[in-house]
């Protein structure tokens, strides 16, 4: 009963949208009225440009901020967990403190440097703020990582002649697996729903993504709010996530919680 | 006595030459010279924190040296990278890679210097069959027993054909009974390589099984090289006295010099019996007996100078003993310095 209590809680906010993109919007004032449609869906995906034009431009600037992410953090959470103890703990405390800085506060910035070095409406250039802000926790989640490995294993492979690369390659990164499935993810969320910069940065509706493009949605008419629409574009934009996490689930659990069960 | 004492610059096997390593005001490893021939197994023997791991990551080049040099066969290695030392290491933790079968934790590293893919399954087989793995092939870390651990350990060590063979603990992991079973089995293997080996080891009953020379290590200073017999009878100082033989060597205070009574050499009777000539005695209580099996260890109270053991085939009857032994069997240390004092005793024979 308790269980049941609590998937309602977690999955009945989904349940509804889904439930409301499938009904004709004059239905949605009083519940069970009209009958079945898919309307909604019709006309996001025959929208111009259409719906999935979005969804392609945040899996594109998903993507190549997870990779730019990695590629960088990878590299600065070796370097970290190799280093001296007091050298390794202040740069880890700096790397925590820009973790914790306020995103806002880089927002006018930001737009600054978008306008100078032509970086607006460019699907890819998103990827440098969004890998920018990923990068210190993808570092810290990395680092333990990195830490959790003995480092008995690397100095066996090192007398078995391996560079640092190969050691990379073969060794520490087959066995950082969940860590850099758990980091990937947060860094692919993260992107897919930001909005402010995304907004500032792209202003042609078809290198939206699907944040800016469902703001759109929403506000396209003064006088009627498209919940039917609204509903619909929720269901399709959520839908790609819960496919990520389906396919990965076992690794993003056992990387959030590597430390605590290894010990 | 096995070890070549003298190797001139072609001398084929390792050589440690004034080897020192010092980190900040710690010096881990000192002035440590010796010499380990082809063929022959050397251990390092000491308590934790007295130099002996350091001195087996040097050798292999985990750690830089602070000062001094290694040689192995002939060439100076003390400034080449692990890789191109030519060594194999066992670590204590065995160090499988956890997410490669056993077949692959053998072969990725032959793979990864461009070996040939016939070249490298040829030597799988041989190794696999020599150290009986076939079966496990397939098999992840995980799910193998620690002897089975420590056998694919030796196996990626064997397989690389290696100029120097390097243990660090290799039986740690292993209980009791396995371990006294398995070493006279990794003697014959290790010997069979014709390579020298260092092994490291905690364990005196380990060290003396299984290698030929002995060095006893404290403070990363070496304090006696020889073989097992040799640091037995005739230790350096009360430091090798102490930390080989089981039970430990009795000590008793005599002014300035300290007598090092080894428990088998004692010899117990009652109370009041007359002393032989060139025998020394003290009269003592029973305290408590410890029953081995073959042999007892007794413990007697005397006075002032503490309890000694006794190893005797046959329990005590009475309880007021006379604990004596052969004045030529004392080893004499100074009691200060623990330096084992000349002439004390003559290298006994049985």
């Amino acid at each position: 009963m308790a269980r049941l209590l609590l998937l309602l809680w977690s999955l009945g906010p989904m349940l509804w949208q889904l439930y409301s993109s499938l009904k004709p919007s004059e239905a949605l004032s009083g519940l069970g009225a009209g009958g079945w449609t898919l309307e909604n869906y019709r006309q996001l995906l025959q929208g111009d440009p259409p719906f999935l034009t979005y969804l392609i431009n945040s899996v594109v600037v998903g993507a190549s901020s997870t990779a730019l992410t990695l590629a960088l953090a990878v590299p600065c959470a070796y370097a970290l967990s190799r280093l001296g103890r007091r050298q390794a703990r202040a740069l880890t405390a700096l790397v925590a403190a820009a973790a914790a800085f306020p995103a806002v506060l880089l927002f006018l910035a930001l737009l600054e440097l978008a306008r100078d070095w032509h970086l607006a409406n460019q699907l890819l250039a998103l990827s440098l703020p969004y890998a920018g802000l990923c990068l210190p926790l993808a570092i810290l989640l990395l680092q333990a990582a990195f830490a959790d490995i003995p480092v008995e294993l690397e100095e066996a492979a090192l007398i078995e002649g391996m560079g640092l690369w190969q050691r990379l390659r073969w060794i520490l990164l087959p066995l950082m697996a969940p860590a850099m499935a758990s980091s990937a993810l947060l860094v692919f969320l993260f992107s897919w729903n930001e909005y402010p910069i995304a907004l500032t940065w792209l202003s042609r509706t078809e290198l939206l993504t699907l944040a800016p493009a469902m703001a759109r949605i929403a506000g396209s008419s003064v006088y009627t709010i498209p919940y039917g629409a609204c509903a619909a574009a929720t269901v399709l934009g959520s839908a790609p996530l819960i496919l990520l996490m389906l396919l990965f689930q076992r690794q993003i659990i056992s990387g959030l919680t590597q430390g605590a069960i290894k010990g | 006595m096995s070890g070549p004492m003298s190797a001139g610059d072609g001398f084929q096997g390792l050589k440690l030459r004034q080897l020192s390593r010092r980190v900040g005001s710690h010096t881990l490893v000192d002035q440590l010279s010796l010499t380990v021939a082809p063929g022959e197994i050397l251990a390092l023997l000491g308590p934790s924190g007295c130099g002996k791991s350091s001195t087996l990551r040097l050798i292999a080049g985990l750690d830089p040296a602070s000062s001094g040099e290694i040689q192995l066969g002939g060439r100076n290695i003390t400034a080449l990278p692990p890789a191109e030392r030519q060594v194999a290491m066992v670590f204590q933790s065995y160090a499988l890679f956890p997410h490669l079968s056993v077949e692959r934790n053998l072969s990725l590293g032959m793979e990864l210097r461009g070996m040939g893919r016939a070249e490298i399954q040829r030597d799988l087989d041989q190794v696999l069959a020599l150290m009986q793995l076939e079966g496990l092939r397939q098999r992840k870390p995980a799910e193998l027993s620690g002897g089975q651990r420590q056998r694919v350990a030796l196996a990626r060590a064997l397989i690389r054909r290696p100029a120097l063979f390097l243990l660090d603990e290799p039986m740690s992991n292993l209980d009791a009974q396995l371990r006294d079973n398995l070493r006279a089995e990794l003697r014959t293997l290790l010997r069979s390589t014709g390579v020298p080996v260092v092994y490291v080891t905690h364990d005196q009953h380990e060290a003396m099984g299984l290698a030929d020379r002995i060095v006893v290590l404290r403070e990363g200073r070496l304090q006696q090289l020889g073989t097992a017999e040799r640091l037995y009878r005739d230790p350096a100082n009360r430091f090798v006295a102490r930390f080989l033989g089981s039970p430990t060597v009795n000590l008793i205070e005599r002014g300035t010099t300290q007598l090092g009574l080894r428990p088998e050499l004692l010899e117990l009777t009652d109370a009041g019996s007359p002393v032989p000539q060139g025998w020394e005695a003290l009269e003592g209580q029973l305290s408590h007996r410890e029953w081995l099996g073959d042999r007892v260890i007794s413990h007697v109270q005397c006075a002032e100078q503490g309890t000694l053991r006794v190893l005797s085939r046959e329990a005590p009857i009475s309880s007021a003993l006379q604990v004596r032994w052969r004045q030529a069997d004392a080893l004499r240390f100074d009691a200060r310095s623990g330096e084992r004092l000349p002439g004390s005793n003559t290298p006994h024979t049985e």
